[in-house]
Parts: C-alpha cells; sequence; structure tokens
C-alpha cells in the first residue's frame, strides 16, 4: 500500500514540471541553432539556456523520478510504511531549495558554464552551491532506502528481498558512489575558486573527477526504467520474468561496473595515461553485458506473456502482444532506442572509433536518444502505471496515452537520427549558431532542420504528457488496489546471500574506482604547475 | 546473514565475484600497460618502466626549446589576478601620475583628440598596453618615452587610476550606428567570434579592452595595424587571428559603430 | 504442473541463460579485440605520454611560443605546433603536406578547446596545463575545417580553424628556409 502518496506525487510533480521547462528550452535550442532561425544577436542566451537545459535535466529530473519511484517500491514492494518520512521531506525541501539556488543565477547569465561546469571557467558561486544541495538532498534518499530495506530485512530474516527494492536499493547505492566524483571536484576544486579562496584550479584533474560522475550518472538514470523493464512490465502485460537471478545478477553488474569506466569521456584528454584509458575502455565494453543480458530476459518475459495469450510460432507470438497496452508500447520503443542507443554506445566506448565522434553532435544524439528516449519514455511509463494509486483516481483516456508515447518515439527518431549523422560529418558540440550559407557546412543544413522538428515533436509530446497527468488528478475516483510487481516464473524461496544482499558489490564497486580512478587522481592531485588560473565567466 | 558468510573464498560468488574482477583487471592492465605501448613502432620507451609510466599518465614537463624571445612580441602575463585589489591610495598615486597623461588622454580620461579614452577602461588593459609600451612589443612616437620610465608599481597604479575613473560618453559624441552583423555575429567560418565575446558586452576576455566611444580613427588604425601584423603585442595573435580575416569594409564598420556608442552597455569585471 | 515439471523447466531456463551470457561475453570479448587490433594497425592510440606546460606563460618560452607556432619539416615527418585560446587557434590555418606524417601538438592558453578535423579521425581536447599530441595524416589535398569542439564560453561558436593539405613537393619548397609554416593570410 502506497501510505505517503503526497510524499511520491510531490516528488513526480516537481520532476515532470522541470522537466516541461527544460523541455522547452531544449526545443528552443534545437530550432534558434537550425538553419530555421535566426542567429541568435546574444550568444550567450544560448549557453544559458543550455546550462540550464542541462542541469535540469542531468541532476534534477531524473533524481526526482529515482527518488519518487524509490519511495513508492519501498513502500509497495516491501509492504512497509516508508520509515523516516520527515527525512524523506527535508531531501525533498533541499532539493527544491538547491535547484532555485542554481537557476538564478543562471537565469542571470551568471553561470553559463554548462552543467559540465567546465573549469577553470568560473561561474558564480551560487549555482555549484546548488547543485551540492542537489545531490545532498538525494543523499538523504540513498541513506532512507538502507535503512528502509534494513528494517524490512530484521522482520523477516533471510527471505529474498522483493527484485524491485534489490535493484532500487543497488540504484541507490550506486548514485551514492557515482555523486562524490563531481561532488569533490565542487567541493574541492571548484566552490574554492569561485567564492574567490583560491585562484587557480587544475581543469585536467577536474575533467578525471567529473568524468567519475558523468558517466556512471547514466545508469542511475537509467535503474528506474530496468526497475520498470522488470518489474512493472511483465506484470503490466500479463507476463511473468523469465528469471529472477538473471535480474539480480543484471544489476549487480550494473552496480560493480557501472562506476570505473567513465574515463572513456576523456579518452581524447592529454591529462589521462593510454593504459588507464585502456583499462576503462575494456570495462566500458563489460557495461554492455547487463544490459544484454536484460535484453534477453525481458524478451523472454514478454514471450511468456504472449503465449499466455495464446501466441504461436516462432514469431508468430509477437502479434498476440497486447500492443494497445500502453506499458507494451512504451517497453517496445524503449527497447528500439535502447537498441540504436547501445549501438552507438558500442562505438563511443573504443578509441579508434571515438576519435571520428568525440564530442561532435554524435554524442548529443547519442545521449539523448538513450536518455531522453529509453529512459525517460519508461519515466513515462511508470508515471501512467503510478498514478491512479497514487492519486486514487483512473488515467480514463488510454488513447491518448498511446499517442503521447507514439509522438515521443517519433519526435526522438526525428530528433536524434540526423543529429547522429552531422555528428559523422564533424559538426560540433554547443554552439549558438551556425553558418549554413557556407558551402562547406551547408549539407548539414537539412539534417539539423529535421533535429529541430523533430524537437518540437518531442515538445508537444512532453506536454501531452503533463496535460494527461493533470486530467488524471481529477477524473473520477477509482480504487486501484495495493501496487503490486511482476512475478518470477520461478519466485524465489531462497535467494544466495549474495544475490539478496549489497555489500559485497558495493565493495567491488568501491575497490574498482580505487584501482581504475585511484592512481590517475593522485597524481594530478600532487603533481606541481598543472593548476592554471581561472577565467570567470559573464564578468561576474 | 554475516559479513563473515559473504566475505570468504567459501562463497562462491565471492570468489566468482572477486576473482573474475581481478582477472580482468590483471589482464587489461597489462594489456594497456605493457602490450600496447610496445606494440606501438612509433613510440620509443627507454625500458618497460618508463612504458608503464607513461601509460600510468606520470606528468612530463615538455622537454624545453632554446629560442630567442622576439622583442615586439608582449611579454605579459595576464590572468584574472593579475593586479592586486587597488586600494584609495595606489587610486591616488594613479591620479598624480596620470596628470602627465591628460594632455592626449584628457583630464578626465576622456580625449579630445584621437588618442583612446581611458576613463573607466579594464585595469587589466591598462597595464598591459603600458607594459608593452615599456618593453618595445608597442611602440609609438608619443607614448613610448612616457611608458619607457614608469615602473611596475607606477604602471599599476594608473591602471587602477584609471579602471576607478567614471565612464564618460565620447568627447565629440557621434549619433548612434546600428549594429553591424561583424560585431553582433561575427563571421563563424573567418573563425571570427562576435566582438562583444572578447570586449566586453558580452564577456571580458583578460586584457582585451572595451571599445564604446572610442576614435572611429584610433580603432580603425589599429584594426589595420593588427590585419598587417604591423602591431603584433598581442598574446599568441589572438587578435591578429580575427583583424586579418576581417574585410576592409567590416573594419571600417566595426570602428564606426563602436565610435558611436555610449559607454553604458559594457559589464564590469570583477 | 507437477513439482518436477517446474524443476525441469527451471532448468532449460537455465541453460538458455546460459548459453545468452556467453554469447554476450564473446561479442564483446570480440569487440575489444577488434579495437585493440584496429588501435595498432590503423595507428590510432591515445598519446602515449601526458605531459605539462603553464598556460599563462606559454607565449614566453617553450615550444609554444608564437615564432614556434606552425609546422615544421623534419627528419621522420612534420610536426605542427599550436595552440588554443578565446577564440581562435594559432596559427588560424594550419598547412600540412599530403601523405606523410604528422605530430600534431597542442594546448590551451586559458580554458578547454578541443581540435576537430572534420572528415579526418583527428580529434583531441585542449586542456589548459597539459600538452595533446596526435598523428594524422592526410591522404587527400584540399581544406579542411578545424572547429573548436569544446565550449570555451561565448564565443565559441566563432572558434573555426582551417587546415589546408597541399602538395609534398610544394611543402618541402616553401619549408625550405626552415621556418615555422602556415596558410595564415593566404
Amino acid at each position: 500500500m502506497l501510505a505517503n502518496r503526497k510524499l511520491i506525487l510531490a516528488h513526480f510533480w516537481l520532476a515532470f514540471a522541470v522537466f516541461g521547462v527544460a523541455l522547452t528550452l531544449g526545443a528552443w535550442q534545437m530550432f534558434i541553432r537550425s538553419p530555421i532561425g535566426t542567429w541568435l544577436s546574444n550568444p550567450e542566451l544560448y549557453y544559458r539556456s543550455l546550462t540550464a537545459h542541462g542541469t535540469v535535466m542531468g541532476y534534477v529530473f531524473p533524481t526526482l523520478v529515482a527518488m519518487g519511484f524509490g519511495y513508492a517500491i519501498s513502500e509497495s514492494a516491501l509492504e512497509q510504511r516508508l520509515v523516516g518520512v520527515r527525512w524523506a521531506w527535508a531531501g525533498f525541501w533541499l532539493i527544491v531549495a538547491g535547484s532555485v539556488m542554481a537557476v538564478i543565477p543562471v537565469a542571470l547569465g551568471r553561470a553559463s558554464v554548462l552543467y559540465t561546469f567546465y573549469p577553470p571557467l568560473i561561474g558564480s558561486p551560487f549555482y555549484y552551491i546548488g547543485v551540492v544541495l542537489v545531490v545532498v538532498g538525494s543523499w538523504i534518499w540513498v541513506a532512507l532506502m538502507s535503512i528502509n530495506l534494513r528494517v524490512w530485512r530484521k522482520a523477516h530474516p533471510g527471505a529474498p528481498v522483493p527484485l524491485a527494492m534489490f535493484a532500487n536499493v543497488a540504484g541507490s547505492y550506486l548514485w551514492a558512489w557515482t555523486a562524490v566524483g563531481a561532488a569533490l571536484e565542487l567541493l574541492l576544486q571548484i566552490i574554492p575558486v569561485a567564492v574567490g579562496l583560491k585562484a587557480t584550479i587544475d581543469a585536467g584533474l577536474a575533467r578525471v573527477f567529473f568524468s567519475w560522475t558523468l558517466h556512471a550518472i547514466v545508469y542511475f538514470w537509467l535503474m528506474p526504467t530496468y526497475i520498470a523493464y522488470y518489474t512493472i512490465v511483465p506484470r503490466a502485460i500479463g507476463g511473468r520474468v523469465y528469471s529472477d537471478t538473471m535480474a539480480r545478477i543484471s544489476f549487480i553488474l550494473f552496480l560493480v561496473v557501472a562506476m570505473p569506466i567513465g574515463m572513456h569521456h576523456t579518452f581524447a584528454d592529454p591529462q589521462v595515461g593510454a593504459g588507464f584509458k585502456f583499462i576503462h575502455s575494456a570495462f566500458t565494453a563489460l557495461v554492455a553485458l547487463p544490459t544484454l543480458l536484460t535484453v534477453f530476459t525481458i524478451c523472454a518475459s514478454v514471450e511468456i506473456a504472449a503465449r499466455l495469450r495464446g501466441g504461436r510460432g516462432m514469431f508468430g507470438w509477437i502479434g498476440a502482444l497486447p500492443w494497445d497496452n500502453p506499458m507494451m508500447l512504451a517497453l517496445a520503443f524503449s527497447f528500439v532506442m535502447l537498441g540504436f542507443g547501445g549501438a552507438g554506445g558500442l562505438i563511443n566506448m573504443s578509441y579508434q572509433l571515438d576519435t571520428s565522434i568525440h564530442n561532435t553532435q554524435w554524442i548529443t544524439g547519442h545521449f539523448h536518444l538513450i536518455f531522453g528516449g529509453a529512459i525517460v519514455i519508461m519515466y513515462f511509463a511508470i508515471a501512467y502505471d503510478l498514478w491512479p494509486h497514487l492519486t486514487g483516481r483512473e488515467l480514463i483516456d488510454v488513447r491518448m496515452i498511446r499517442i503521447q508515447l507514439w509522438l515521443w518515439f517519433a519526435g526522438m527518431i526525428v530528433t536524434t537520427f540526423p543529429w547522429h549523422w552531422v555528428g559523422i560529418l564533424g559538426m560540433p558540440r554547443r554552439m549558438a549558431y551556425f553558418d549554413f550559407a557556407d558551402s562547406a557546412i551547408a549539407p548539414q543544413a537539412l539534417s539539423v532542420t529535421f533535429s529541430a522538428i523533430g524537437g518540437f515533436i518531442l515538445l508537444i509530446s512532453g506536454l501531452l504528457f503533463l496535460l494527461i497527468l493533470a486530467r488524471g488528478m481529477r477524473s473520477p475516483a477509482t480504487e486501484a488496489g495495493p501496487y503490486r510487481f511482476s512475478l518470477a516464473v520461478h519466485q524465489p524461496v531462497t535467494v544466495p546471500l549474495a544475490l539478496n544482499t549489497h555489500a559485497l558489490w558495493v565493495t567491488l564497486m568501491i575497490a574498482l574506482t580505487v584501482t581504475n580512478y585511484g592512481y590517475p587522481i593522485l597524481t594530478l592531485a600532487l603533481s606541481q604547475g598543472t593548476s592554471v588560473p581561472a577565467v570567470y565567466v559573464g564578468a561576474q | 546473514m554475516s559479513a563473515r558468510d559473504l566475505f570468504t573464498f567459501r562463497n562462491r560468488h565471492f570468489s566468482l565475484g572477486v576473482g573474475l574482477t581481478a582477472a580482468i583487471l590483471v589482464v587489461t592492465a597489462i594489456a594497456g600497460f605493457i602490450v600496447l605501448p610496445f606494440a606501438q613502432p612509433w613510440v620509443q620507451f627507454a625500458n618497460v618502466w618508463d612504458a608503464i609510466c607513461s601509460a600510468a599518465g606520470v606528468p612530463q614537463r615538455a622537454p624545453s626549446v632554446d629560442l630567442t624571445p622576439d622583442k615586439r612580441l608582449s611579454a605579459v602575463v595576464l590572468t584574472s589576478r593579475t593586479l592586486p585589489r587597488p586600494n584609495q591610495e595606489a587610486i591616488g598615486r594613479g591620479a598624480t601620475l596620470a596628470q602627465r597623461c591628460a594632455i592626449c588622454h584628457g583630464p578626465t580620461g576622456i580625449s579630445r583628440a584621437d588618442s583612446p579614452n581611458l576613463a573607466g577602461q579594464y585595469s587589466a588593459v591598462i597595464y598591459k598596453e603600458l607594459h608593452d609600451f615599456r618593453s618595445g612589443a608597442r611602440t609609438n612616437a608619443v607614448m613610448t618615452p612616457f611608458a619607457v620610465n614608469l615602473t611596475d608599481q607606477e604602471i599599476a597604479d594608473l591602471s587602477n587610476y584609471y579602471a576607478y575613473l567614471p565612464r564618460l560618453p565620447a568627447y565629440h559624441p557621434t549619433p548612434q550606428l546600428p549594429k553591424p552583423n561583424i560585431v553582433i555575429y561575427g563571421a563563424p567560418m573567418r573563425g571570427i567570434a562576435p566582438c562583444g565575446s572578447c570586449h566586453g558586452s558580452l564577456d571580458n576576455k583578460t586584457g582585451s579592452p572595451w571599445l564604446e566611444g572610442q576614435s572611429e580613427t584610433y580603432l580603425k588604425a589599429q584594426l589595420q595595424a593588427f590585419a598587417t601584423s604591423e602591431r603584433r603585442n598581442d598574446i599568441s595573435q589572438q587578435m591578429r587571428n580575427i583583424a586579418r580575416a576581417m574585410t576592409p569594409q567590416e573594419i571600417d564598420e566595426a570602428a564606426a559603430y563602436y565610435a558611436s556608442q555610449p559607454p553604458d552597455v559594457v559589464k564590469a569585471v570583477d | 504442473m507437477s513439482a518436477e515439471d517446474t524443476h525441469g523447466s527451471a532448468g532449460v531456463a537455465a541453460r538458455v541463460e546460459r548459453r545468452w551470457a556467453t554469447i554476450a561475453v564473446i561479442i564483446i570479448v570480440v569487440m575489444a579485440l577488434l579495437a585493440a587490433f584496429a588501435g595498432i594497425h590503423r595507428a590510432t592510440m591515445p598519446q602515449p605520454r601526458v605531459e605539462t606546460t603553464d598556460p599563462s606563460r606559454i607565449h614566453l618560452s617553450g615550444e609554444f611560443v608564437e615564432a614556434n607556432l606552425g609546422s615544421v619539416l623534419e627528419a621522420n615527418g612534420v610536426t605542427v605546433r599550436a595552440i588554443g585560446q578565446q577564440y581562435s587557434f594559432t596559427p588560424a590555418c594550419i598547412l600540412v603536406p599530403v601523405d606523410t606524417p604528422i605530430t600534431l601538438r597542442a594546448t590551451s592558453a586559458d580554458v578547454v578547446h578541443g581540435i576537430l578535423i572534420q572528415g579526418t579521425n583527428v580529434n583531441t581536447m585542449l586542456v589548459p596545463g597539459y600538452i595533446s599530441e596526435q598523428l594524422m595524416r592526410f591522404a587527400r589535398i584540399g581544406d579542411y575545417l578545424m572547429p573548436c569542439q569544446e565550449f570555451c564560453s561565448f564565443g565559441h561558436e566563432g572558434m573555426w580553424g582551417k587546415v589546408r593539405v597541399i602538395d609534398k613537393a610544394d611543402f618541402a619548397a616553401r619549408a625550405k628556409d626552415g621556418g615555422r609554416l602556415s596558410c595564415v593570410g593566404q
């Protein structure tokens, strides 16, 4: 039962409200730098918008979704009231305060440094402190997830932890540790310079710290989506999870190998040794493993649903799937986008292929397809699935939901495919405008125009999503019953200790961070004369 | 459940997890630190240790190159903290020194001729140009004799004094002109960023002056001097790169535009 | 469904899973080997050393002083030295010969920039304080665009350089005097 509906709803509503704002900014950015827009007389406005878009979409929106969903999982999967509700609200309000604090200097043009910070560029200290507050707020959630699981374990000694909660806590630990990289960068390097205590900063070290966060954060964003794949989709379409064990192993693999791979973001950087680049590249290849396992398990789970519905034949069962069910639709779209995005990721992973697309529009296309596409479409599905349980009201207009999902999928494809293409042509990222009249880049104009149109389709879909949720708050009341998760074909009776607890895997995660990051960070931190003068942005 | 049952090699998951992770780590480390460095025929390592250290990323100072520095290039090191924070005393000393500058640059820092206006100019700009005049990196028949005898302290005081003066409109104001494209947008494909991204209306690159209200003749002469490399005290060609790519017409437009502007659009710097 | 059936189906499931996991592992290992192989045989490997420099003083001494920027013909190929700064590359137009091994050495004078040569896989970050080195070789004569690929503040959109690849003999003729070559102003 969901006892703290208000808490969960507050997280979701805030998440989707800021998502709507950031989505609008994103669509504007696509438009203004495309051939159909006119060049900005103040390019800073573009970078300002980009900073806001990235900060909200990267730090605030997915964190709030993971938190709200996490509280819902804790209450419904464990079937116990959330312990520490006051702390949960404190975490929520910290995020609100942090977001406001960060967004004000950004809106004033005092922190147009992009969400990736890029020291030695330095903006207003309030921006960075705001981001830190958001992270601290989310750490409260991490602690609460751990505590709630502990309380449940005390009451159920030796019992298998429900898969949803096991994965949820794994995701929270992953986030707690991955956020440390950026936190160190902010607290030890950037904020002292931003408030004027120091005047120099090691830009190379900062990039290494940030890579610690920037890659694994993607897997934190991904967690709710994967939890939905395993624990919501099979139930919603009338199937079963093919294998509970495989699911646990996938989440464990994410926990262990999502972290020590971030340096593939610094393949082209001069401050990281080639040996560490190779190790990170190899581990990045490994992270494809849990995704491949997931694809298999979920396809098998879906097949079970189809066969239960009378599906026959080698591929004939696909037709027997409940395609009018939004969850089915979302899953299919998500998998298609995950497939393309994942293939792109395999290209980014290898040093040799990465050199032809590093920091081009390909990269932007890639993470929009993975995050904005495969991940966020499942956030929508989660919200649709949870909404009746949170509001006590049914989402009546299923047709509208289907249209929304279709639009998001179509919009994402139309946006990101041409985006990848112009990346291959060498179009650099993060420029406020391009001179498409020049014959050298004129061939990119058409692709960029398509991307911009895709951006507007996404905007329409996003607004439709908000509309559906808002209308859902006023539809007739219904008793949705307890919120349930999928059952496995073979529900676990006993689970080996290692697959029922996180300690071993968290230890491995930290150990791998030490081996893969320890030396590069230490040498850079201790080497003399690599700190460079700060460059203050936007005329403080 | 206890940690002892979990963290023991009797636990299959522990031995498998730790063993596999360690194995992958060892194999990739050997490949990354030893095999791959030596597999690249185009790189020479002294020995295995050198290969390992290089692959690990031990920072090395670049080999020093002996080149006689060019007298005509700026030797100023500029960062956002080059100048100490001004105090009243420094500004006072600067005011006294500035009396000899007033003939050309005006008693209020606004020139009545075609010399640059200095009132409210960024201190780093005056600091850098005076140093360059003193070292000979920038030359001017009138200015050089004044600059050669200045001490470091005097240069800093003058910079602080002029930065402190209120920004005033030009002595011969002209009707405001509309912003030409070259100023608003630059010309991306020719490598020209919007002027304001360095010169104050969008942001200030340390050492770049704000230009509003300066003499048109002066601006044009400087742009042309940069374009022909007659003036070379811009560190590492930062302005020559831009001026060279501008057309003569764009130089005219930019100079006329900035000369016609009031100084109030310029952002302050920290 | 009897208990035995359940047991049997669980066994089937486990076997299928294991097979799939094996296939997944093989896919990954093959890809990693492919990357290593390509790296060695196509000479695209990360720079072998980490080298440091002081960005605010690069114009005073060392290899990135103005007189040393540009292309120089050496015994085993061409070395190009360049810097990135807000908001231009120096030299703004890099001149190199075709079909020649070229070593690009570059750094940043202020913030993080990047060098990307369109239509090639030359792509490196310029991080202030560190020197980037990359090997390159151009198979085709012509002009290439070289935008800055990393956000470097508000003038980033205007930071585009050029690379001009010319005939070998032509380059050798220009390099006779031993100076640093570029195609700036041509």
